[in-house]
């Protein structure tokens, strides 16, 4: 890349660009890249080249000229050339990109990604109209209403990442997934997520297929396995916090395509937080200031305690929290009906305003579609019922008995046992090494003494 | 064209397609009609085999299998009589795209981060209520620009308008049920109106 470069950066070991220009995206990518862990070849289009798009509706003057160069510089790298016939088995000659939003701060879902770009005529024309239609993303008014919410600025502008794209979808040996680096419900060390063989990654992402264990990973792919948990420790080590890794594997090579903090909460917050002390890789410090006051809140919610070896019936996403055991109903009518003689389970496709007899008669709700701000999810919100959502494909019939845990995303088979208590050991250590700090104890309520301790620890900061 | 008024029969009808199964009063102010009309036309409907009523502590009306295959007939011949499918498929559309938003709006209504964790917002800080509010009144603004022609073809769609703002300027009075909550709420009602655009034009789900 030439060194007067004003818009584009190549992601390497050397770039020392920060979040606010780079996007958190790429500036994660450029952190793993300096761990030496793989990491598909891309370049970043900075936050400035998006500002500069948005005043004047155009690229800046030397963007276009930038992008031939970098996207010359990702086949030189790559050894691969856009348009080169897809030569089948054996290494592989096309080289397609992906173009992906990526903001200084978070945005969920908020803007576009294009996957799978170059095959066409000219793949030059086709990065730009993506970048371009990225760019403009930006603008969109659910975006800017979400920033409005969140107090972000609307100036900002989002970078975006062009990357070459890894297949999923290659061979029997390839695959997808995503995983924490411990388990995001409890907190216990060991990796924890979901793979999908010989499918791309959007596909786990989107929820509707059926992944599998991550688990599984390791007898079908050992190489790749052991490639993941070392990088998921240095990750881990590098943040000095609990990591979330998006991974894909082609012919039985591992590639990382996004790494983050795990961002856990609760529970399970409060166990990272004491046993990375114990592992040495953060202080009690640090401990202290990282457990927010109202994950101590959340502690206590009810949890379902898988026994081992028990695989869920349906794994989703966690949208209103709480434990409940009931009946399976799949229509609102059967719902209705057999509330009457107990507990039900309500276990729909989605929700409308269809549903609403069934939503309200149900003590709990799960949707195969959705995310957390689902119409499903709102209702169960407002009536309180635990809720899981989009768990895809299921088996689930009228009259199973099933128990549904609305933190962890799951839904069991029969009458789980529950428990309150999983974090209850860290959580008396960690308030021991509070009452070090401030000098309090236990006649404070547990989100006193922590507070207690922050404040003096704000007031001594480094 | 001229807009075409739907008769009274069809609009209970298809309030009840669209609301679901319900009782009388949700019925009326789905419908904006009065109690007394809204419960002589059910009776009527029933024995046409067209509703059923439901007892029990969950109970209610609802259409039978016959009721929905006649409000479907009935309010397509409606459509194509205004000539305005073309208006309610692009009205469709428009408002699929403001969909995601009404969601994320409801959802921060009920949640926001607090030390960065997603908390049960309890309504203790008006300034952020007041964000939410606002941005609710500007998504109504622009959900009422993408609804006005078909309203204007097919007045039953102008109930909406009656109802969402009504949902709004009784959540800014302290009613703060009337956003996600109550079955009279803002987001009930805007649900409504996406299985309405979807029954309309005879698009399952």
């Amino acid at each position: 890349m030439s060194p007067k470069a004003r818009w584009t950066r190549p992601l390497t070991a050397d770039e020392t660009g920060t979040p606010d220009l780079l996007g958190a995206k790429a500036h994660g990518l450029v952190g793993l890249i300096r761990l030496a862990l793989p990491v598909p070849a891309a370049f970043v289009v900075t936050t400035e080249a998006c500002r500069a798009f948005l005043d004047s509706g155009v690229f800046p003057v030397g963007l276009d000229a930038e992008l031939d160069v970098a996207l010359a510089r990702l086949e030189s790298v790559t050894g691969r050339t856009f348009g080169a016939p897809d030569a089948g088995p054996g290494p592989d000659r096309r080289l397609t990109v992906s173009v992906r939003s990526g903001a200084s701060v978070s945005m969920p879902g908020m803007m576009d990604t294009v996957l799978g770009l170059g095959t066409g005529p000219d793949p030059g024309q086709e990065v730009r109209a993506a970048i371009r239609s990225v760019f403009a993303s930006w603008h969109t008014p659910r975006a800017r209403t979400y920033r409005t919410l969140h107090g972000i600025p609307h100036d900002l502008g989002t970078a975006v990442v062009v990357q070459t794209m890894v297949d999923g979808d290659r061979d029997e040996h390839s695959g997808a997934g995503v995983t924490f680096g411990r388990d995001p419900n409890s907190g216990a060390p060991g990796p924890y997520g979901e793979v999908l063989f010989g499918s791309r990654g959007d596909a786990v992402v989107s929820g509707g297929s059926r992944t599998r264990p991550l688990g599984d990973l390791a007898h079908r792919e050992p190489g790749v396995w052991a490639d993941l948990t070392r990088a998921l420790t240095l990750v881990e080590k590098d943040l000095r916090d609990a990591c979330y890794v998006e991974f894909t594997f082609e012919s039985g090579r591992l590639w990382l395509l996004q790494a983050r903090p795990g961002r856990f909460t609760g529970a399970a917050a409060v166990r990272v937080a004491v046993d990375l002390v114990d592992e040495g890789t953060s202080t009690r410090r640090e401990a202290l200031l990282r457990v927010a006051p109202a994950h101590l809140e959340r502690v206590r919610t009810p949890r379902v305690v898988l026994a081992p070896g028990v695989e869920p019936l349906a794994r989703g996403i966690g949208a209103v929290p709480g434990v409940v055991t009931g009946r399976a109903a799949t229509t609102c009518a059967a719902a209705v009906r057999m509330a009457a003689q107990g507990p039900v389970v309500l276990v729909r496709p989605e929700t409308s305003p269809m549903d609403m007899s069934g939503l309200a008669a149900a003590a709990g709700v799960v949707t195969e579609r959705g995310g957390p701000a689902s119409h499903a999810a709102v209702v169960a919100r407002s009536l309180g019922r635990p809720a899981v959502v989009g768990v895809g494909a299921h088996t689930l019939t009228d009259g199973d008995v099933v128990t549904v845990d609305g933190t962890a995303g799951l839904v069991v088979a029969g009458r789980s046992e529950v428990t309150t208590r999983t974090a209850i050991p860290h959580l008396n250590r960690l308030l021991v090494w509070a009452d070090e700090v401030s000098g309090e104890g236990p006649d404070l309520s547990e989100v006193e003494r922590l507070r207690a301790a922050q404040r003096v620890l704000d007031r001594h900061r480094p | 064209m001229p807009p075409v008024t739907t008769p009274h029969d069809l609009l209970v009808l298809h309030g009840l397609r669209v609301v679901g199964f319900c009782g009388i009063e949700r019925l009326a102010e789905a419908t904006g009609l009065n109690h007394d009309d809204v419960e002589s036309e059910l009776i009527d409907l029933a024995v046409a085999g067209l509703v059923t009523r439901t007892p029990g502590p969950f109970g209610g009306w609802g259409p039978t299998e016959a009721g929905r295959i006649s409000d479907a007939e009935r309010v397509g011949a409606e459509l194509d009589r205004t000539g305005a499918r073309d208006l309610a498929v692009r009205t469709h559309e428009a408002f699929e795209e403001l969909n995601p938003e009404a969601l994320d709006l409801c959802g921060a209504w009920q949640l926001r981060p607090l030390d960065g964790v997603v908390t049960a917002n309890d309504h203790t800080d008006p300034a952020y209520d007041a964000r939410v509010l606002a941005a609710f009144a500007d998504l109504e603004r622009r959900r009422d620009g993408v609804c006005a022609d078909l309203a204007l073809a097919l007045p039953r769609f102008g109930r909406y308008r009656v109802r969402l703002a009504g949902a709004l300027e009784r959540a800014h009075a302290g009613e703060l049920d009337q956003v996600a909550d109550a079955t009279d709420s803002f987001h009930t009602v805007w649900s409504q109106l996406h299985e309405d655009l979807l029954a309309t034009l005879g698009i399952t789900r």
